[in-house]
């Protein structure tokens, strides 16, 4: 095995942060030993292919409770649109002033229209300060259990020596979990390299689809576009440097978790796209057809036809009562 | 007022805003935004105390609650969002002048 003598992730500023999130990566080992038993039940090798799958299922779990609350920043955002002629009353008020002083009022205004209508257009900060740590402690998991097994590394959760070493002699695709690429094979190379390539394709598209498909391509000009463009190859580079030095095991949960973000961020644009961008285009065209279609199926007319009977219908009140509308009268008013 | 422990602080948090913050889509509830409560809090009243502000403050910028205008404090209370302290304050739709005179002196 090739684990050198000291786990670095416990020395130093990091050891003690892993220290205290301790009950977290506690809770994540018991998840992938739970699920890990469950495979052993329905006559999986405990060795192989099992912990893989736990290492997935894992990554499923953490995104599953994560989700919820993606969901409801989505639905607020619906809300959102009930809202626009009061905010765009609100703009109009400090249309064209740009001093600091408008600025701030007119973003206090705004905070205080959400406030009262119960809806609010960003997340918080709490979930995105929490999410960070989670995923470390996912890696860190991963990470220590060779060390654990080597009995370099005291137990941690439900992972003991002989639960680590069952785990570190795991070989898929002819790849021990344990092994980076430099240390595999030159067969094993390839499938990590693959794994890599497949963990930066993932990332690069979900970049790209987002900046494409849900972006406001007229604000998409100077520097901010620029920067975006910039983001979209520097993450995926800084991953193959990183992805070269990590186990396999890493790697899975990786490639799993690009894939779930990958998901969730095509489901986001397709169901609720920013205002303004193709994506939101698109939508509202598919919301059309599905209207539409809806309509004749119910035996209604569609929606074009119904423009067209309300224009006919204008048209003759036209041609009965000319084109000036009627003026209020009051009622009480002297009859001549 | 505020000391090294706290000036550290706010340089951190500066960073944050600068080179996280700047490169990810808005995310705050609340009006000012959590990082700009922290600085405004730190400066008023210290590493420690308004550290414990910003903390609380944290806490409550999650998923369930409201949002909304929530500024610092001018006389400090951990409990100034309750309707009986008597660090309470009614949200503001203008910031107050002094607020505006302590940053063109720092």
């Amino acid at each position: 095995m090739n684990t050198s003598n000291e786990f670095l992730l416990d020395t130093s500023f990091f050891g003690w942060l892993y220290k205290i999130l301790t009950p977290v990566e506690w809770l994540m080992t018991q998840v992938m030993n739970l699920f890990h038993e469950f495979l052993k039940l329905i006559g999986m090798s405990p060795v192989g292919f099992s912990w893989v799958l736990s290492i997935v299922f894992l990554v499923l779990v953490v995104h599953a409770c994560i989700f919820p609350l993606y969901y409801r920043q989505m639905k607020s955002m619906r809300k959102m649109q009930a809202l626009q002629p009061k905010m765009q009353h609100i703009q109009n008020k400090y249309k064209g002033k740009t001093d600091q002083a408008s600025k701030e009022a007119l973003s206090r205004e705004m905070m205080k229209l959400y406030q009262d209508n119960d809806a609010n257009p960003a997340g918080s900060c709490l979930p995105m300060l929490i999410q960070g740590p989670v995923f470390m402690c996912m890696f860190y998991v991963l990470s220590a259990i060779p060390y654990i097994a080597d009995g370099k590394r005291a137990a941690l959760g439900a992972f003991d020596q002989a639960t680590a070493a069952e785990f570190s002699q795991t070989t898929v695709f002819g790849v021990s979990v344990t092994d980076n690429f430099t240390t595999a094979d030159s067969a094993g190379k390839i499938v990590i390299g693959v794994f890599v390539a497949l963990m930066c394709a993932c990332m690069w598209f979900m970049q790209f689809n987002s900046m494409k498909r849900n972006m406001n391509q007229e604000a998409m000009v100077g520097q901010a576009a620029m920067m975006q463009k910039m983001m979209l190859w520097v993450f995926p580079i800084m991953y193959i440097f990183s992805g070269i030095a990590m186990p396999f095991a890493v790697l899975v949960y990786w490639l799993t978790n690009n894939i779930c973000n990958l998901l969730r961020s095509m489901w986001q644009i397709y169901n609720f796209p920013t205002p303004g961008s193709p994506a939101a285009e698109r939508k509202k065209i598919r919301d059309h057809d599905h209207e539409n279609a809806r309509r004749a199926k119910a035996g209604q007319m569609s929606l074009e036809e119904e423009e067209l009977v309300k224009a006919k219908e204008q048209a003759e009140r036209r041609e009965t009562e000319g084109y000036q509308r009627q003026q209020p009268q009051r009622k009480k008013r002297k009859k001549k | 007022m505020t000391g090294a422990v706290g000036g550290a602080m706010i340089r951190c948090i500066r960073w944050y805003q600068r080179h996280i913050s700047a490169n990810t889509p808005p995310c705050c509830k609340y009006y000012p935004t959590c990082s700009r409560y922290a600085i405004e809090a730190i400066e008023r009243f210290g590493a420690l105390r308004g550290g414990i502000l910003a903390a609380l403050r944290l806490l409550r910028c999650r998923p369930w609650s409201r949002g909304g205008i929530d500024d610092v404090p001018q006389r400090y209370s951990l409990f100034y969002r309750c309707a009986w302290s008597k660090a309470h304050e009614e949200p503001r739709l203008t910031p107050l002048a002094w607020d505006d005179k302590e940053k063109a002196q720092s």
